[in-house]
Parts: structure tokens; C-alpha cells; sequence
């Protein structure tokens, strides 16, 4: 009985990847209640940005820093350099069209995601690209009994939920958080008592896609080949993961990507690889039906 | 019927028979709908256009289609709709498969795949068609995935996976079949051409109007009586009906169809059509799918980065015209939609004149009959003189009781104001009584019947009409159209009839506008019947939504703060007007902070406080009452 605990690793991973890319989704609904079409787009640019600094003068970085040395420069490089990609994404793209209303903001989303996605295919090419063999780091731990798991998958779970506990405490415990919920619940309110809004905003895109680009970054180094057009079908699903949390609720959005990593795992395992994504898209289906706040969710009523 | 009456109605019949006047704005886009015409019938004989050419016509065609299906759903309901393509892949699998496995001819096929989309759409949204935006959006996106990765998968060997469907006929009318691409060049324009002709119809009656009320305030529509639910549903089956007829046509062109057509990129394209050409507007519909299909051909050299242009030019298009190329145009919309382009100075004193006269008459009972439509709420007195009471209504949030066992009893034509400390709970007892909450426990008896737990829309119907503390109009739309919204719910013509335009259904809609008219002019807005309602002054927006309230010919009137915000002048005149309402046989029920308001017309006056009922009688004994002062100003000690 190898099968359940590997299906429930697999799981943890692929769903700490949609907890990941969801806490940006979250971020941004939260503050500014968009959908940002562009995010997954931003998640797979972090994963190039990793691909590229590892492939450097013929793994150069690799060469010079060791492997999990590689892996940090090209983790941290994707973050950083994700980081801003997001407040440019912001400046030129949402900046000038809020005031238009939410419907030609949903277009600009679309249309920053169609260009970034496009950027992409035009700078790295239209096939898959794995990451270089030398940077991926090996070697397995034994968990218990005759279970092993490979170093890179443990990592890649630790530093996961470590960077969602991370956030979590950011959000939820401090005073800076505290201005962030304030704004997500109310722009208005939170102006008046003297919240900077456009600071707020500046971190939740510069926050939400480093996050995604370290996704990004660990896609690459666990499952090796990345394709540009990647970022939608995570997105997809992260957002996916969000609405099963409750939308705008960071904790919620974590726990979402877990759980939908873990059923979708379990149900590739056990049932059909084929028609997994039908599977998620259902499950998104009867909770909104169900349930449409989300696990923990609140229900917020219209004033009238 | 009234001499003065009937005169108004011939006037406004003479307008819709498009007998008055046209403007010169009205030929001028007559004439460039006929250059449009000619060019497009003359389009495969021109000297440059190669078959090829006349495919491009042919797949702007489809396109038009599909942007026309999903701007019934995004443009005139304002639905976030992502995946369309899903509804669009039905329409065609559909075809492909009872082609291939059954042989039905691809004409049968035609009205068959559009009512094998509607019919799912109507399945898979009816349970999740009441939620947000964003929601139904993400929602819509996994539909699409759904149906793609379906037919991916090839289940039962139907829909042969990611080859695709081959073999699939062409269209055989029994004496000619369609198959070059001139034929089929026609064969969607003329599709388009009927479809089109049905949209505006759509547009033009209470159905499309509704659609609007919806996009622009939900709740404010459904307290208008419109059933919010049942209108959203039948956007979403007319639309996607559309997309699956579209699906048949491209299916029957191509003779393949496979996945890879119907991907969330197609989706995306169909939506940014809808927001290129401008919400609800067919000219911008026409306009963005040809932009859609003819750039990328004219870039064909560049074809990996066309999409990286495209994304771009959406972002800069949304930043300097966030409203599309051919935004529909408003102004005017609510007569030009009836025929009536334009009113000239000396008919418009006339109306006026006529319409005055009509103010005075509508206190003789069987004239005010007239122009309106016929309620159900006018036939019966009520029982024992209540038009409504509530019977110890109690209403909770989370732990908070914000109304507790209250009764409330209102007589036929009077005026009862609610007053009470703020946070009293008075506009959650309206919400009660008007449907848009349920209460905990207690009942609502509206005309000696129970309306407890009704939905806002059937409660309007029954003959209740609001206002709302904060203005709720319909912001974008022009202010006659908004008080035509108030009729809305006695008429009976739905889409068949509207598409068709049946002789009852412009009866109808005669009357809509007729009773619409009537009522902006009782509050004085008759010159303003073309104005956007989002650019009147704050006072008149207020008389707006008293005029779009009446409209509804309701038996009660519930006003919730009705003076706040106007001038001393403007709050009298409003005292007067509602004086004469009374006179009018209407019964009235207020929720007013201003004592002189209160005093100045109630006949009687309930006192909540704490969500309790502390007072009821009349307004001159409210001032003496130990507890009502208590309430407002604090216990002496």
C-alpha cells in the first residue's frame, strides 16, 4: 500500500503550488475585487525567470553556488524579479482603467494575461522547456518505515508552508495586515482612517505574484518541463482553490489549494487521470452551489 | 375613455407608426444601413475578393453570431460570461454527432443544437445563476473546461477525441445544398440578418428592457417587479441557443470540428468582441468581430506574435475607450426604442397640456384607469379597510434582534408614517414587507391575504411599490425608461410575442409607455423623459424614483425617507404631491425623520424604537407620548 501516502504527497505538493498561486489571487480580489486574469501568467514568467538564471552560462549559478545554492538564487531572483513585474502589471495595466468600472478591467486582465502569456511563447519559444538536470537537486530521506521521499519534494513542502505560515502572520497578526484586511472590506472606510491605499495595493502585487513565481520556480524543479501556456490551467485552478476557501480570505485560500491538491491527487490515483480537471471543475460547481462563501467564508449581505 | 386621454394615446400610436417626423439623425442611419447592405450583398462579386476572401466574410459571420449570442448575456444583463465557447462546442458536437451516427440532415440539426445549448445552459446555471459576478465568471470559465476536456476524452466513442469529428454534411434544403463559399457566405448573413431583426425587436420591449433593469440594479429591479431570476435564466438559454446555432453553422462549413476549436481562448475572443464593439450594441458587435477575424489576417506574416499585439491593444483600448468603439447610445433610447424619435416644441405643450388635464382627471376613478394597466390590487376593497398589516414580525441578524414582534396596521387611503431614533429598525421592517427579507417569524397581510416570504417581484405585482433611503434608479438609463419599468409587471407579452412583434404586444407596450408618460409628468419630469437618470439633480432623482414607484399603479406606496436631502421648497412641494396621491385613491405608508413632514400629512404615526412598536396614534397625540419622548430624548431623571 505505497499508492495512498505517495497519492497524499503528490497531493500536498501539487496543492501547496495552488495555495501558493491562490494566496495572490486572494490578495488582489481582496483589496481590489478583481479577478486577476494575469496572475497565473505571472506565476509561469516566475518559472521561466527561475528556468533562465539556472541555465545561465551553461549553469553557471549551479557551478558557483552548489545546487540548493542554485536553487535559492533562482527562487529569490523569480521572486524579486516577479515582484516588480507585478507593480509594473499594476501601473500600466489597472492603474488607468479603474475608475472605467469592473467590466473594462476584467478585459484589461485578459489582456495582460493574453500578453504575458504571448511574451513568453515570443521570448522562450512555443515548446516545453525543462529545467537543466545538474540544478535539480536528488537525494531521499526515509520518512517512515520503508517510505521515502525525495529531498527536493520535502523541501519544496517546507518552504511552502512555511512562506504561507509566513503570510498568514502578516495578514492575520499584524498591524500592517490589519490595514490590508481594512481595505478588502472597505476602500472608503479604510481611506478615511488614514490607510495609504495605493501602498496597500503596491504590496498585495508585489507579495501575491512573488509568491506565485515561487511556484513557479518549484513546478520546474519537481515536475522539470515548463511551457508557457501553463500559468491558465494553475490559475485556473488557484482561483479554483480560493472560491473553495472563501474569496478574499488568505487562510482560505491556503487551505483550499491543499485540499483541491490532495482530491485531485487522490482522485488521479485512485479513479481517472483523464478526467481529473473535470473532477476539480465539478467540485468547484457544488460548493457554489452548496456552499458559496467557501469553507471559511463569511456571507456578507447588500445593504439596501 | 376620456376625450383627453384617447387624444394622448392617438399622438403617441401616430409616433410609434413612425408617421411623426424622423430626425435627420434617423435618415442619415437609414441610409448608411443601406451602404452596409448593398456592400455586404455585393461583397463575394467584388473584383478583389477571391474565395478566400469570401471565407473571411463567412467566418466574421460566425463570429457576429457569437458575439451577438453572448452580448443577450454580458451586454443586456451584464452576466460575466467566460465560456461561451462550451455552449458553442454543444451546438456543433451536437451536429457532428447526430450527423455521422443518426444521419439527420444538418437543417433539422440547426434549430435542434441551438435548443441542445439553451437547454443545458438552462441545467447547468439554474442553480448558480443568483450569484455575483466574479463567481458566475469563474463558474462559466469551468463549464467551458468541462465540455472541453468531455469531448477530449471521447466518451462512448462519440465525440472521437482530439481528432475531432469528420465527415459532417452540408446544409441541404431538399432543392439546392450550400456548399461553395459564396453560398455559405450568404447562407450566415442571412441567418444574421433574421437574428438580428429579432435582437433589436427584443431590445425595443419590456423583455430587453428588463435585461437592462437587471444590469444596471438588480435589487431595484426586482422590487420593480421584475422577476430578476427568470429574466437572467432566459438570457443565458436565448444566448447560448445562439453560440449552439452558431456551433451547427461553423460545423457544417468546416465538416471537422474538434477541441481544439472551442478552447477558453475562443471564450475570451467572444468576450472581447462583446467589450470592442460596446456593451449591448449590435453595430459594435459587427464591428469587433470583424476586427477579431480580419487582424490576423492582415498580420499573417507576424503570426507569433499576433497575440501578443492583441493583449496589448486590449489593455490600451481598455484604458482610452473603456466603452468599446460603438457604445450603444442611451440618449433618446426610451422613445427612439418606441418609434418616437422626437417630440417638436409645439407637440411637446401639447402633450404637456394633455397630460395636465390628465393629472386632473385621474381622480375620477375610471378615468386614472385608462392609461394604466389593469392591477388585480384595484378591483377588491380590502377587508375590514386594512390594506396591510403585519402580525408580530420579527426579524434577526446573527444575534441581533433589529425588529421584535411588531404590528403594524395601515388603512386604505391614509398616509401612516414609521418614525423612530436612528437604527430603529424601520428599513428592515420595510425590506420585510416588500419581500427583500424574510421575516424569523410573523406574518405580512397585504389586502386580507398573506405575502410573508414572497419574493420583492410577486410583492409588487400584488400592488406594493417602493422607494429606497439611498436613490436605487437604473443610473444609465434614460428616466421615461425607467418609469416604464413600473408597468412591467401586469404586462404579459414575453419573447415570442416581442421578437414577433404582435399586434397585442404593441398594445401593450403602447400602454407601458403610456402610463410610463403620465407618471413622469405627475412629478413634474416630463422634460427630462430623454436624460440619463444618473445626470439629474439629486432632487429629481428622488421624484424620479416616487414616478418609477407609481408607475406600477401600486394600492401602497412605501416611501423610506422620501424628504431627506431636498429644501425646504422642494420638501413642501412633496407634501402637496403626496396629499394628492391620497386623492388619487393610493395609500401611503412613510418612513420620514422630518417632524413636519410627519405631523403635516400623516393620518396616523407608529413610533418604533429598538425594533419595537412603542406608539401608534395619531400624529397630534405622538407629540405627548411619554415613551416616544423617552426614545428621542433620553429618560429624565
Amino acid at each position: 500500500m505505497q499508492m495512498l501516502p505517495e497519492q497524499l504527497i503528490n497531493g500536498l505538493i501539487i496543492g501547496s503550488f495552488y495555495a501558493l498561486v491562490a494566496m495572490g489571487y486572494s490578495m488582489v480580489y481582496g483589496v481590489m475585487k478583481l479577478i486577476n486574469f494575469a496572475h497565473g501568467d505571472l506565476f509561469t514568467l516566475g518559472s521561466y525567470l527561475g528556468y533562465t538564471i539556472l541555465v545561465f552560462g551553461a549553469g553557471w549559478v549551479t557551478a558557483t553556488f552548489g545546487i540548493w545554492g542554485g536553487v535559492i538564487v533562482a527562487v529569490l531572483g523569480a521572486m524579486l524579479g516577479i515582484g516588480f513585474a507585478g507593480l509594473i502589471l499594476e501601473r500600466v495595466a489597472y492603474q488607468p482603467v479603474y475608475r472605467a468600472g469592473r467590466l473594462p478591467l476584467v478585459v484589461s486582465a485578459l489582456g495582460a494575461s493574453i500578453f504575458i502569456s504571448n511574451g513568453i511563447m515570443a521570448v522562450w519559444g512555443p515548446r516545453f522547456q525543462a529545467f537543466p538536470e545538474v540544478s535539480i537537486p536528488t537525494g531521499s530521506i526515509v520518512l517512515f518505515g520503508d517510505f521515502r521521499i525525495t529531498t527536493l519534494k520535502l523541501v519544496t513542502i517546507l518552504v511552502s508552508l512555511g512562506l504561507m505560515g509566513l503570510i498568514y502572520y502578516l495578514v492575520e497578526r499584524t498591524l500592517f495586515g490589519a490595514a490590508v484586511r481594512a481595505s478588502a472590506l472597505d476602500r472608503d472606510t479604510a481611506t478615511l482612517i488614514g490607510i495609504d491605499f495605493r501602498k496597500i495595493i503596491r504590496f498585495v502585487f508585489f507579495v501575491g505574484p512573488s509568491l506565485g513565481a515561487l511556484a513557479g520556480v518549484f513546478v520546474g524543479l519537481n515536475y522539470t518541463r515548463i511551457i508557457f501556456t501553463m500559468g491558465w490551467t494553475y490559475g485556473l485552478k488557484a482561483f479554483t482553490a480560493v472560491i473553495l476557501g472563501g474569496i478574499g480570505n488568505i487562510p482560505g485560500a491556503m487551505l483550499g489549494g491543499i485540499m483541491l491538491g490532495i482530491m485531485e491527487a487522490l482522485f488521479e490515483g485512485f479513479v481517472s487521470g483523464a478526467w481529473k480537471n473535470v473532477f476539480v471543475f465539478l467540485i468547484l460547481i457544488v460548493i457554489l452551489i452548496v456552499r458559496p462563501t467557501g469553507l471559511i467564508g463569511e456571507k456578507i449581505a447588500e445593504k439596501v | 375613455m376620456s376625450e383627453i386621454t384617447r387624444n394622448l394615446t392617438q399622438r403617441i400610436s401616430k409616433f410609434q407608426d413612425g408617421k411623426g417626423t424622423p430626425s435627420v439623425d434617423k435618415k442619415t442611419q437609414l441610409i448608411l444601413l443601406a451602404i452596409l447592405i448593398a456592400v455586404m450583398a455585393a461583397y463575394p462579386f467584388l473584383p478583389f475578393v477571391n474565395n478566400y476572401w469570401i471565407d473571411v466574410g463567412f467566418f466574421v459571420g460566425i463570429y457576429v453570431l457569437l458575439g451577438l449570442s453572448l452580448n443577450i448575456i454580458l451586454g443586456e444583463v451584464g452576466l460575466f460570461n467566460l465560456g461561451q465557447a462550451a455552449f458553442y462546442a454543444i451546438g456543433a458536437y451536437t451536429t457532428g454527432i447526430l450527423y455521422t451516427q443518426l444521419q439527420i440532415p444538418i437543417i433539422v440539426l440547426l434549430p435542434l443544437s441551438a435548443l441542445i445549448a439553451g437547454g443545458f445552459a438552462f441545467l447547468v446555471t439554474s442553480p448558480i445563476i443568483h450569484l455575483r459576478g466574479d463567481y458566475l465568471c469563474i463558474v462559466t470559465i469551468g463549464i467551458g473546461e468541462i465540455v472541453r476536456i468531455t469531448a477530449l476524452n471521447n466518451p462512448f466513442g462519440l465525440t472521437k477525441g482530439a481528432n475531432g469529428i469528420t465527415g459532417i454534411g452540408n446544409p441541404d434544403f431538399g432543392i439546392f445544398s450550400i456548399t461553395t463559399p459564396t453560398q455559405f457566405y450568404y447562407y450566415v448573413w442571412i441567418i444574421i440578418g433574421l437574428v438580428i431583426i429579432g435582437l433589436i425587436n427584443l431590445q425595443k420591449s419590456r423583455v430587453g428592457r428588463a435585461w437592462n433593469y437587471i444590469r444596471e440594479d438588480e435589487i431595484a429591479a426586482e422590487a420593480n417587479g421584475i422577476d430578476v431570476r427568470h429574466y437572467k435564466l432566459l438570457a443565458f438559454v436565448i444566448g447560448t441557443a445562439l453560440a449552439g446555432a452558431a456551433g451547427n453553422i461553423y460545423g457544417s462549413k468546416m465538416m471537422i470540428i474538434s477541441p481544439a476549436n472551442f478552447t477558453f481562448m475562443e471564450s475570451c475572443l467572444i468576450f472581447v468582441i462583446v467589450l470592442l464593439g460596446g456593451l449591448g450594441s449590435i453595430p459594435g458587435t459587427l464591428l469587433g468581430a470583424a476586427i477579431i477575424v480580419i487582424f490576423p489576417e492582415i498580420f499573417r506574416q507576424f503570426a507569433n506574435y499576433r497575440l501578443l499585439f492583441f493583449g496589448a491593444a486590449l489593455v490600451i483600448m481598455m484604458i482610452f475607450r473603456p466603452g468599446g468603439i460603438l457604445p450603444r447610445r442611451r440618449e433618446r433610447a426610451g422613445f427612439r426604442g418606441l418609434g418616437i424619435s422626437k417630440l417638436p416644441e409645439d407637440e411637446n405643450t401639447l402633450l404637456k397640456e394633455v397630460l395636465d388635464s390628465g393629472l386632473s382627471t385621474a381622480r375620477q376613478p375610471e378615468a386614472a384607469q385608462e392609461p394604466t394597466l389593469k392591477t388585480k390590487a384595484h378591483v377588491h376593497p380590502p377587508p375590514n379597510g386594512l390594506v396591510l398589516e403585519t402580525q408580530r414580525v420579527t426579524v434577526q441578524f446573527g444575534g441581533l434582534t433589529a425588529v421584535s414582534q411588531f404590528d403594524l396596521t395601515i388603512r386604505e387611503n391614509q398616509i401612516t408614517s414609521l418614525i423612530g431614533p436612528n437604527g430603529a429598525g424601520k428599513t428592515t421592517l420595510f425590506n420585510v414587507i416588500t419581500g427583500i427579507y424574510r421575516p424569523l417569524s410573523g406574518k405580512v397581510i397585504f389586502m386580507g391575504e398573506e405575502i410573508t416570504g414572497l419574493k420583492p417581484h410577486q410583492i409588487t405585482t400584488k400592488g406594493i411599490a417602493r422607494t429606497f433611503q439611498n436613490i436605487r434608479l437604473f443610473p444609465s438609463l434614460t428616466s421615461i425608461e425607467n418609469v416604464m419599468s413600473g408597468p412591467h409587471c401586469h404586462a404579459t407579452n414575453g419573447t415570442i410575442p416581442s421578437i414577433m412583434r404582435s399586434p397585442g404586444q404593441q398594445k401593450e407596450e403602447r400602454h407601458i409607455l403610456e402610463t410610463a408618460s403620465f407618471r413622469l409628468h405627475q412629478v413634474g419630469l416630463w422634460e427630462y423623459r430623454n436624460e440619463l437618470a444618473r445626470n439629474l439633480p439629486y432632487g429629481k432623482q428622488k421624484l424620479l424614483e416616487i414616478a418609477r414607484a407609481l408607475a406600477s399603479s401600486p394600492k401602497l406606496i412605501v416611501l423610506d425617507e422620501p424628504s431627506s436631502g431636498l429644501n425646504d421648497k422642494e420638501t413642501e412641494e412633496l407634501m402637496e404631491f403626496l396629499t394628492k396621491l391620497i386623492a388619487e385613491g393610493l395609500t401611503i405608508l412613510l418612513i420620514e425623520h422630518d417632524m413636519n413632514v410627519v405631523m403635516g400629512i400623516s393620518d396616523r404615526v407608529s413610533v418604533m424604537d429598538m425594533g419595537s412598536r412603542i406608539a401608534e396614534d395619531l400624529p397630534q397625540n405622538i407629540y405627548n407620548n411619554p415613551r416616544v419622548i423617552e426614545a428621542y430624548l433620553g429618560k429624565e431623571e
